[in-house]
């Protein structure tokens, strides 16, 4: 039993890291842009089949991962460019219209192209089978997966806290007024938040793949819990956000043990507590 | 003024010649779905908060006749009953939502909604889980596809008139000075949390409502209806008609069954279509149905009148 509870305990915790960037990638764009991104599971679908796709084609996962979110980014561009760019002045209602009718697109785009059948596929070679860890054996892949994300959130952190670039997008999610009065060029701000926010979510895509597997509706699936991580966190809180996702994640992973259909209900579970006891969110200050 | 007059006269009509334009099954569809679009329009173009939650109430009312009709009780319990189910869980899921507004506002709607569809997905001995909920009778006096049809349009024209008061009276005339200015309105004195809450709970009631009638049209509760993409769908009918106005959703709710029913005949992949649809619709008809036409309208008076000055 202690055993089937410290690696479902993992097994949450690397669901939990990939929640945490998908999570990451939907509050910036919520806290900069201050839009309803309904487009990020879709995103994250993309950024799944994409390395589907390159890694059949180049023989390599690890090229995938590389190659697959910046596809990601390029559709969030042109989405940002052609699209949210004209709705900024109009109400949340059209911008979240436009990013439903987006996300509708993709999906379908995605049947169209890879066909209504899921996939599921393999991780690389390296990782695959499982390691001892001493007190629990468990697959090589979740744990270069935990590993790996650690790294890009450390990265991310690193980044927003310490560079230049990363105290501009810090001003905007604080009040983007003040930072356009202080001279920021805000359309760039935000063409560059919306291109992070795409990467991230195509990354978790890739990610995913190994573990989730691929079905045209996985966007679908993730969009929710991604607005969910939003609640928890604390409207355009990054910290909070991760510290959501590897909530839930976990929450997840340990409800499959006693009673796996519910493992999906128990998310909101998890919101529907914290909005009691904190209705701004963890992290929320607003 | 005069294009409430005109659009509702267009309503009358419509409601007398759908069944000979349409299936009667489809024209039923659409009274149903333009009461959810009118009702989602409450909160969204009346108040200003846009949820994205309605299709949890939607699929709630739904249930909640279906299962008093398939337990034996009579429509005039089972229908009121639905709605009232609705009405106390839209009390609970409103009392958190209307905390919060803006973005947060619909982050919690949505994710509200998905908790309903998980619990249905879950609560297979109640719902039926994955496979809908099956086998509701249609009371005697409406089994026929007409007098449903009749019965359904009886239940839309009088919801509408009573939406119509309610948004009419000095209630809906704070609900519109809170979508025009919350702050404003605080200062004056209402309490803004609690008259949000209120149309919160008026919409959904009545979004309830035509969920019972809908568990009747076809006999059966797909799960489908509960899902948040009902919400988005929902959404859109209201701003494919024009929000803005008290007739606009009635218009979007049918253009919208219109569509897609004669898009998912033509292909399989109809969503990318509707979607396309959507996408234009929001980039360039903001206005949606109404909007556009109040636009040409306005144009072609306006070159007439020009017209008339250069001849003189």
């Amino acid at each position: 039993m202690t055993f089937l509870i410290l690696s479902q305990l993992l097994n949450g915790f690397a669901l939990g890291m990939i929640y945490a960037l998908v999570g990451v990638g939907l509050t910036l764009i919520l806290g900069i842009l201050n839009i309803p991104n309904f487009a990020h599971g879709a995103l994250y679908a993309i950024g799944a089949y994409l390395t589907y796709t390159v890694a059949r084609l180049t023989g390599s996962f690890y090229i995938a991962i590389l190659i697959a979110p910046l596809g990601t980014v390029l559709i969030g561009l042109v989405l940002e460019h052609q699209g949210i760019r004209r709705l900024y002045s109009a109400h949340h209602d059209y911008q979240l219209l436009f990013l439903f009718a987006m996300a509708l697109i993709l999906q379908e785009l995605i049947v169209i192209i890879w066909g209504p059948v899921g996939f599921s596929v393999m991780p690389p070679k390296a990782l695959m089978g499982a390691t001892n860890l001493g007190f629990v054996i468990y697959p090589t892949y979740r744990l270069a997966l935990i590993v790996f994300t650690l790294i890009i959130i450390v990265t991310l952190t690193v980044f927003l806290t310490f560079t230049n670039l990363g105290a501009i997008l810090r001003a905007g999610i604080e009040d983007r007024e003040m930072a356009s009065v202080l001279g920021i060029n805000i359309d760039k701000m935000f063409l560059l938040t919306f291109g992070l926010g795409a990467w991230l979510a195509g990354l978790a895509g890739a990610l995913a793949t190994p573990i989730l597997g691929l079905t045209p509706t996985m966007g679908l699936d993730i969009l929710p819990i991604s607005f969910v991580i939003v609640v928890v966190a604390g409207l355009g809180s990054v910290p909070g956000a991760i510290v959501a996702g590897i909530l839930i994640g976990i929450a997840q992973g340990l409800t499959t043990i006693w009673w796996p259909q519910a493992a999906n209900v128990v998310i909101y579970i998890l919101m529907g507590l914290t909005i009691i006891a904190r209705p701004q969110g963890l992290f929320g200050t607003r | 003024m005069t294009t409430d007059r005109i659009l509702l006269v267009l309503l009358l009509v419509f409601v007398v010649a759908a069944p000979f334009l349409f299936p009667m099954v489809t024209a039923a569809e659409m009274l149903v779905f333009a009461l959810v679009a009118v009702a989602t329009n409450i909160m969204v173009g009346y108040t200003g908060m846009l949820s994205f939650g309605q299709a949890m109430f939607f699929g709630s009312g739904a249930y909640a006749s279906g299962l008093m009709l398939k337990a034996g009780l009579p429509l005039i319990v089972a229908l009121p009953g639905a709605a009232l189910v609705v009405m106390v869980l839209s009390m609970a899921v409103g009392f958190f939502c209307v905390r919060r507004t803006g973005l947060y506002f619909i982050c919690l709607t949505f994710a509200f909604n998905q908790m309903f569809y998980f619990i249905a997905y879950i609560w297979t001995g109640v719902t039926g889980g994955e496979d809908g909920l099956p086998g509701i009778p249609r009371p005697e006096f409406i089994a026929t596809p007409m007098a449903f049809y009749v019965f359904t349009a009886v239940v839309l024209l009088a919801s509408l008139l009573v939406i119509w008061r309610i948004l009419h009276a000095p209630l809906g005339l704070v609900f519109r000075l809170i979508r025009e200015n919350p702050s404003r309105t605080a200062a004056v004195g209402y309490d803004v949390r609690r008259f949000r809450w209120y149309a919160f709970v008026i919409s959904s009631t009545f979004t309830g409502l035509a969920g019972g009638v809908y568990a009747m049209l076809y006999g059966i509760v797909p799960i489908d209806q509960i899902h948040w993409l009902r919400s988005g769908d929902f959404i859109f009918m209201l701003l494919f008609g024009g929000s803005g106005n008290f007739f606009g959703p009635v218009i979007g709710a049918v253009a919208y069954i219109f569509l897609s029913d004669t898009l998912a005949v033509i292909w399989a992949r109809w969503l990318l279509v509707l979607g396309i649809i959507f996408a234009i619709t929001v980039l360039f008809f903001r206005g949606g149905i109404v909007g556009l036409v109040e636009t040409v309208a306005a144009k072609l008076t306006g070159r007439r009148a020009g017209e008339a000055e250069a001849t003189r």
